[in-house]
């Protein structure tokens, strides 16, 4: 008995020994189409400094934050992981690492800086959300990009490329898709944060205040916005507007067959790896962003860095630190530019990324003309639970211009209600 | 014989004692979060002295009593770990703000008020009740019908069986897929708009997907219970003259009357808790525009879904915590019910 007790208890002690292996770094990512890439980066900083980071990448639906909280009741939490904004450092408070002191923070204006002025995020990559076009096709149908700053500009290009369609070899002239299950992101996110900060300047924030404040929306503006997009409604390909999916969107755009998408920067990693061959048939076309204008004047893209990386506070956070240094120096840059694809957020970095977008948005930048996304910072959930359906309902011809601003007016206020 | 037993005894006393001294030592560093490695092992060999120390209390009154225990020990540890602590905790968590990561006050009853002035919650419970019903009625009909088909002589039934059951292999998630292709990609060339972006229709198709997934399962009942019909019973029937149909509802129906209870519990109970389908299909999405005076984007999210969202996607854990508990509470009523039909019917046979 006491024999077996022995044993039992040297093998419990043997068990906990190997548990307690040397300190890696893991690093929770929150896209994973990067994934191969961020691996890669993660090899050749083992070959320069001899430490092991883990990539663990999640996507595709996946609710990043919920599985991270997971991660913390079971005492598993990852040195580094994604947050995509307010709602989610919220939920780290206390519990994330102040870089304020890195080398890198002097390098990017983009770091997440929390309420009590830490930096608590490191920013990897810039993101555009503006209305894409098929510059070809604009060029063919004798439609300046640079001009569409009105509404009014927005209607008559929409209205000369309508009437070429055929010659143009176009399905519609706008890939717009209000599908509410799986792309409530796109309108409930992207093209309600036009409402939000489009036209403005990076730090106002107006209707992002009056929107926190009790889900209220400024009915003028709004107005105009739901104008623009019963505008979309009307000129999209109705086989995608209401019942369409991504990938639908986007190999249509790549094969030429709409002259705007209403989705961002993004989709140039898509058109120049999934959808290669259809682009490549389209002739590889030229493409651009034009604001989403839906107010007279209206001139900026919207930019900003989609997420960033926290440090958890733990024994490993100085390693976790130097890694992300590392990051944003040169080899670092170079790996995340060329090979995933970002747009650097540093300024000392001297790689410029292939994508299509890369461009125009450095354009945009140069002049000084974007704004920023406030947006990240709506309500957690607002756009899955609350916004998508209305876009849908509104592009089902469910109501008019004036039904859909009464019912986000009263959606809004319902969610930030309750 | 004396200090022998006088040995053991002391012995045990302190085996028991330095047991319960660990077990409390690591469970005490686990509270505390102390970094100190090897509290979990502490903590199994304090059980292990603890049980030692137990077994050889020399006592011949209680030895039966012990035994008992030691071996009963290891299933309700489980049984608390895995269900009853979690429910108690779960109660716990929905009277605070608790966030998923940590929680800084009690708020008393205020999750539960808030749960039902809020008209989406409330529309999420009708369509559920709503839903519950049309299965319980659609799903127990089609499964019987199908039954009956392959109860009968035509050739094939082999095939039909399985095809019928075929559905109920599949995942939930998976089948929602499947089906919004269907809805989405196929029949719009019939139906013109998808019927997923019209609430009515998007729940007339959950229904259909729901059915088309579990009646082959309970008609697997329906036979076993049909082929359990007494021959004999039915052969004396035809010989009086008794005709198919008086045949179905004068002997075989009544004679399965026990299946059919088992039957519309096992439907109830699953439909009540209908989750994956409805998101992969739906995901709740859908439009209300008048509900209570709201405008609701949730027309097709049943209570497992909203609870789920809740807590998700909303990041409202204490509030879904506190949705889950009445949901419990509901499923506990359905179950007792069950019970009291069931044992009333055994008597009765």
């Amino acid at each position: 008995m006491k024999k077996q007790a022995l044993v039992l208890l040297a093998g419990a002690l043997a068990a906990g020994m190997s548990m307690t292996a040397m300190a890696d770094l893991r690093l929770v990512n929150g896209k994973i189409e990067v994934d191969a890439m961020l691996k890669d980066l993660a090899a050749a900083y083992e070959e320069e400094t001899g430490v092991h980071v883990e990539i663990e990448s999640m996507g595709g639906g996946i609710d990043i934050q919920g599985t991270l909280k997971g991660y913390y009741q079971a005492d598993n939490m990852p040195d580094i992981f994604v947050n995509g904004g307010a709602t989610d450092f919220a939920n780290w408070d206390g519990l994330l690492v102040d870089m304020s002191g890195e080398a890198w923070v002097d390098d990017t204006e983009a770091e997440y800086i929390d309420g009590n002025g830490a930096v608590v995020g490191f920013p990897y990559t810039t993101e555009a959300i503006g209305l894409a076009y098929n510059a070809d096709i604009l060029e063919k149908a004798g439609v300046d990009p640079a001009a569409l700053t009105t509404p009014a500009a927005l209607q008559e290009a929409f209205e000369k490329i309508d009437a070429q369609k055929e010659d143009l070899g176009l399905t519609a002239v706008i890939g717009y898709c209000a599908e509410a299950v799986n792309l409530y992101w796109s309108t409930g996110n992207h093209i309600f944060g036009v409402y939000e900060d489009g036209g403005l300047a990076r730090d106002d924030t107006t209707y992002f205040d009056m929107l926190s404040d009790g889900g209220k929306l400024d009915e003028e503006r709004f107005t105009k916005f739901a104008e623009m997009i019963a505008l979309f409604n009307q000129y999209s390909d109705p086989a995608l507007l209401v019942s369409g999916t991504y990938d639908q969107q986007i190999l249509n755009f790549a094969s030429g067959k709409y002259a705007f998408v209403t989705q961002g920067s993004w989709i140039g990693a898509t058109m120049t790896a999934d959808d290669a061959d259809a682009y490549a048939a389209a002739g590889n076309f030229k493409v651009g962003m034009a604001p989403y204008a839906f107010v007279d004047g209206i001139d900026t893209i919207m930019t900003n860095s989609p997420s960033w990386w926290a440090v958890f506070n733990n024994d490993n956070a100085e390693e976790a630190k130097a890694f992300l240094q590392w990051c944003s120096e040169d080899k670092g840059q170079q790996i995340l530019v060329e090979q995933a694809g970002f747009i650097s957020p540093f300024a000392s970095c001297k790689y410029v990324a292939s994508d299509p977008f890369a461009e125009t948005i450095s354009e945009y930048t140069a002049a000084g003309k974007t704004s920023a996304w406030h947006w990240l910072n709506n309500k957690e959930g607002l756009a899955q639970n609350a916004l998508g359906v209305v876009f849908q309902d509104f592009a089902a011809g469910n109501m008019d211009v004036a039904g859909f601003v009464q019912a986000m007016t009263q959606v809004c206020a319902q969610y930030y209600a309750g | 014989m004396g200090t022998n037993e006088q040995g053991s005894k002391g012995l045990s006393f302190i085996l028991l004692a330095a047991g319960i001294v660990m077990t409390i030592a690591a469970l005490g560093l686990d509270i505390t979060g102390s970094s100190f490695a090897f509290r979990g092992e502490l903590l199994i060999l304090g059980i292990v002295l603890f049980f030692i120390g137990l077994y050889m209390i020399p006592t011949k009154k209680h030895h039966r009593k012990i035994i008992y225990f030691i071996f009963l020990f290891p299933l309700l540890f489980t049984f608390a770990v895995t269900v009853i602590i979690p429910l108690v905790l779960g109660i716990g968590y929905s009277f605070t703000d608790w966030t998923g990561i940590r929680f800084t006050q009690f708020v008393g009853l205020s999750n539960y008020t808030s749960m039902f002035k809020d008209p989406a919650f409330i529309w999420s419970v009708l369509i559920t009740f709503l839903f519950v019903i049309f299965n319980m009625i659609l799903v127990n009909l089609i499964a019987f019908l199908l039954a009956l088909l392959c109860t009968s002589t035509i050739k094939g039934i082999g095939f039909f069986r399985t095809a019928y059951f075929l559905p109920n292999l599949i995942g939930g998630i998976v089948l929602g897929y499947i089906w919004q292709f269907v809805f989405s990609n196929v029949l719009i060339s019939i139906t013109k708009t998808s019927w997923l972006s019209q609430t009515k229709m998007a729940m007339v198709a959950i229904i259909i997907v729901y059915i088309w997934q579990y009646a082959g399962y309970i008609m697997l009942i329906y036979i076993t219970g049909l082929t359990q019909v007494p021959g004999d019973v039915l052969e004396a029937a035809s010989i009086d003259g008794a005709n198919g149909i008086q045949t179905l509802f004068n002997i075989k129906i009544p004679m399965i009357a026990s299946t059919i209870t088992i039957c519309t519990f096992l439907t109830l109970t699953s439909a009540f808790k209908q989750f994956d389908v409805n998101m992969a299909l739906t995901n709740g999405a859908g439009s209300v525009p008048n509900f209570m005076g709201n405008y609701l984007s949730n027309g097709t999210q049943m209570l497992a879904l909203n609870i789920y969202n809740t807590a998700i996607a909303k990041n409202s854990y204490a509030l879904g915590q506190a949705k889950a508990v009445l949901f419990f509470i509901i499923l506990a009523c359905v179950s007792l019910i069950q019970v009291r039909i069931s044992n009333k019917k055994e008597v009765e046979m």
